[in-house]
Parts: C-alpha cells; structure tokens; sequence
C-alpha cells in the first residue's frame, strides 16, 4: 500500500518516519497526477450560485476538457461546491454529503456568502462562515463570480492537488472533534 | 366594471371601509369578527383566488394586520381584505372553508409571527429549522443579536481569530 497521505503531511510540515524510499515518493507524485485530471463535482446546488454552473458545464466555458464532470452521487465525486448561502437546513446535508464522499475529497465555497455570510451576514437563517464546519480548500470570492473565476479556481485546485496542499480531509480527521462539536453547537437535533 | 362601481358594491357590506387604491386595486378593511363574513361576501362577488395571506407587525399600535390577497379573474382585478387582531392575543379563525389552499398560508403566518389560526389543523413547522425562539418576522426579534449569539460566537475549529 503506498502511503500517499504521508508524502503530503511531510508537505505539510508534520513529522514522519523516514521509511518511504523514492519509488513510493513518485508514484504519490503519479496518484495525485491522475486525481487532478479526474475530478469529479456532485452534482450539487445550493444557493443563487447553481445558476453559474450551467454555462460551466456546457459548451461555453466546457468544464469537462479539464476532465472534471457532475457526478450524482457524493460516493462517487471528488469535488464538493458550496454554491450560495448556507442555512441550517442545507448545512445538515452539506456534512451528510461530506463525510460520504471517500478520500480524497475537496471542497470549494464558491461566492462571498458561504466565506463570511456576504449580504446575508445578519440574517437568523444563514449559517456565515462555512469554515467552522467543514474544511475548504479554496475560496472564489465575489458576488457572483463568473464562470471564468470558476475555471480558475478549478485549475488552481489542480495545483494545490499536485504539490498536496489540498489538504481539507486530512484536517478534517485531524480537527474531527472540534467540527463535530461546532457542527452540535447549532444543530438542536440531527433530522 | 370600472374599481369605483366594484367598490360600492364591496361598500354595501356593514362595516366595510373600501378604498381604491389604484388601478384593479381595491383595499377593504373590516373589524376582525367580520372578516370571516366579509370573505365569503367577497368570494361571492367573483374574488376566487386566494393569492397570498399576509402579515404586518404594528408594534407601536400593538396590533398584527392580516392582509388577504384575493384576485378575481373575472374582472381581472385584486381586493385586498385586511384585518386587525390584537399582538396580545394573536388568535384568528382560519378561512380553510373557503379557500383550502389558506392551510398553507397560515401555516406560514403562524410559524413566521406566531398567529394561531383557529380550526387549522396543519400549524406544525414549516420552513424553519430547530426554531425554539421569538417567531422572527416579528419586529422586536432582534435578528443581530441572534446571529451574535448564535453564530458568531462559534469559534473556527482549526483555531485563529474571528
């Protein structure tokens, strides 16, 4: 079994054992390779932002020469993006979907409301910074950001993915106990 | 029929202040205990359509208005029907007799300012989620402090500063 996490968390500027000689080194190098070049999105809309995805997806901007494409199952999907607003009500499946999707697994918020609540900062139903309950690995900022910014991010994404500092579900074992416990502060009960 | 002919014809309704508003507009409030009365008297005249229920929070007069939407087809013209309950004691008889469809509507009404509708069977909640506080459409929840109390002072999980 090659240890792929390792590699990154040495990225990451944790302390591991010296044991994994050059060829696991590359082919971790390889493995992350082939996983930015196959992304797959679930095929997920919350919030004004959905309507961004279409001209993505479709033959304007073409999301699928990058080798991504919407998957309708999280269990299948690498990306999950957080597109709009985030209320109580949307954050449960968010963190349902979340923690169905398998490793690797990375998740953009996508607009300035799930960053910092944007427009929506003192309303009772939103939930304003995503952050403290699941990990993100990327930001788009802007309200709406176009579906240039998107391919950005996308390609940004690819990099992060390639030096390993795309590192969201790794920090989401790490920190798992105080998610959790942020997640139970506002949720009075599950479903 | 022109909006003036139409709202004599509202006015002739003991109780009834009726006033154009503008063009295929016609507002009618009524004292509470003839609202009821005053509906089935509108829905006769050809306002079938119940299109919204509406709540309006008169804190300084403590009061709650409820504004009913009603449109008629035929004359392609709207009746807004409004009445007046106390914010003490916000009760209410539901029109579901006329108008099924108001089952939602004030089921909303309840969940949003807390009005219960009489005789209403469904007023379970509605949109909100885990709401165990003021109904939040009501002009004194504070909906700042809320978000302070609630979300604000959650801290990032990984650490670092708000």
């Amino acid at each position: 079994m090659v240890d792929d996490e390792k590699i990154v968390s040495e990225d990451m500027g944790v302390q591991v054992e010296k044991n994994e000689n050059m060829e696991m080194r590359s082919f971790g190098t390889v493995k992350r390779w082939a996983t930015k070049r196959s992304l797959w999105m679930v095929h997920y809309c919350t919030g004004c932002g959905g309507i961004e995805l279409a001209p993505l997806m479709t033959s304007r901007y073409d999301m699928e020469r990058f080798g991504m494409h919407p998957m309708v199952t999280p269990r299948q999907s690498d990306v999950l993006l957080i597109t709009g607003y985030v209320n109580i009500k949307t954050l449960k499946r968010i963190i349902r979907t979340y923690e169905q999707m398998p490793d690797p697994k990375y998740v953009i918020a996508f607009g300035s409301c799930p960053i910092n609540g944007g427009p929506y900062w003192d309303s009772y139903a939103t939930i304003n910074h995503l952050d403290k309950y699941i990990p993100i690995d990327l930001y788009i900022a802007g309200c709406m950001p176009r579906p240039q910014s998107i391919v950005r991010a996308f390609e940004d994404l690819m990099d992060m993915i390639q030096d390993g500092t795309a590192d969201g579900y790794m920090r989401y074992k790490k920190y798992y106990e105080p998610y959790k416990a942020n997640q139970e502060k506002i949720f009075r009960k599950w479903w | 029929m022109s909006e003036q002919e139409i709202a004599e014809r509202i006015a002739k309704f003991p109780g009834a202040d009726v006033e154009v508003l503008r063009k295929g507009q016609i507002a009618v409030k009524v004292p509470a205990e003839k609202g009821h009365d005053a509906a089935a008297y509108l829905k006769k005249m050809g306002f079938a359509h119940l299109v919204a229920v509406e709540y309006v929070d008169w804190i300084k007069e403590n009061e709650f208005e409820l504004v009913y939407n009603l449109f008629s087809y035929k004359m392609k013209m709207r009746a807004f029907l409004k009445v007046r309950i106390p914010r003490d004691k916000p009760e209410y008889i539901t029109f579901m007799d006329l108008w099924p469809i108001a089952m939602t509507h004030e089921r909303e009404a309840h969940e949003m300012m807390g009005i219960v509708f009489r005789k209403n069977p469904n007023l379970t909640p509605f949109i909100l989620e885990d709401w165990k506080n003021l109904p939040p459409m009501r002009k004194d929840f504070d909906s700042r402090k809320y978000v302070k109390d609630k979300y604000d002072s959650i801290p990032f999980a990984e650490g670092g500063e708000q």
